[in-house]
């Protein structure tokens, strides 16, 4: 057996991960990578079998084309590109610092992802319904 | 210091492997909603447009890969959530038999999806 060199958070209970009180802004990071995965692999599964539709053939794809252009829809779009958007960006961040890259700046690192988040969906948010539009 | 935010069992090589498909995921995913999506009038082609697109062997190539590298980054982090549950070593050997062959279903799923397409051609 390998000696314990820092205490882990293995067996933590699923309802625990949610439960942020007292917590640092590091472990919010946590929550949110972690909520965001488990919305981004929900996604991920739904979106392949959304696809199936064009198997089907083209009139079974061209109507979820329609459906998919409903302003609910459009939205919902936005909260997936925000869920990636804070995934990818922090998801970075954790990797440079788990490298040894900007360890002392992980915290700016981490609001700088936050801003880019909230940026590119607003972007990505005005082109979705400009398109539409 | 903040403790760590996470440690899983299963050792560093997963979270380096999570690392480069993360990093191979903010070019592919990001070339995907591009060109699927935010260049494509809409943000979402009709069918003729979907078959025209899938039948580029370029497009074809990058979309497969695409689907591999997320597929294997999504699993590996349910698999690293499973674990952090505090399984036992049977049941972790399960659970990574078991998301295996959801994602080698998956994939195969999204390859034959993409050829029966372009072997359908735009009719």
């Amino acid at each position: 057996m390998s000696v314990e060199v820092e205490p882990k958070p293995v067996g933590r209970k699923p309802l625990q991960w949610f439960d942020v009180r007292g917590r640092r802004v590091g472990m919010w990071a946590y929550v949110a990578m972690r909520l965001s995965a488990i919305g981004l692999v929900l996604y991920l599964f739904l979106h392949l079998v959304i696809l199936s539709q064009l198997a089907v053939g083209p009139s079974a794809w061209d109507g979820f084309v329609a459906l998919a252009k409903s302003p609910a829809f459009l939205a919902l779009d936005v909260i997936l590109i925000v869920g990636i958007l804070a995934h990818g960006l922090n998801g970075l961040r954790l990797t440079l610092v788990g490298l040894g890259i900007g360890v002392p700046r992980h915290k700016t690192m981490l609001w700088i992802g936050l801003v880019l988040t909230l940026a590119l969906a607003l972007l990505s948010a005005l082109a979705i319904f400009a398109a539409e539009g | 210091m903040n403790k760590p935010l996470t440690r899983e069992r299963a050792g560093s090589w997963s979270w380096i492997f999570q690392a480069f498909t993360g990093a191979l995921l903010l070019i592919l995913l990001g070339l995907h909603m591009v060109a699927q999506h935010f260049i494509v009038k809409g943000g979402l082609r009709t069918y003729a447009d979907v078959v025209t697109y899938i039948s580029n062997p370029i497009i074809f190539v990058l979309e497969v890969l695409f689907l591999i590298v997320v597929t294997w980054h999504a699993l590996l982090g349910v698999r690293a959530i499973l674990f952090d549950l505090g399984l036992k070593p049977a049941a972790e050997r399960r659970v990574t038999v078991i998301l295996t062959v959801i994602g080698v279903a998956a994939v195969g799923y999204g390859v034959w999806l993409s050829a029966t397409l372009v072997a359908r051609g735009v009719s």
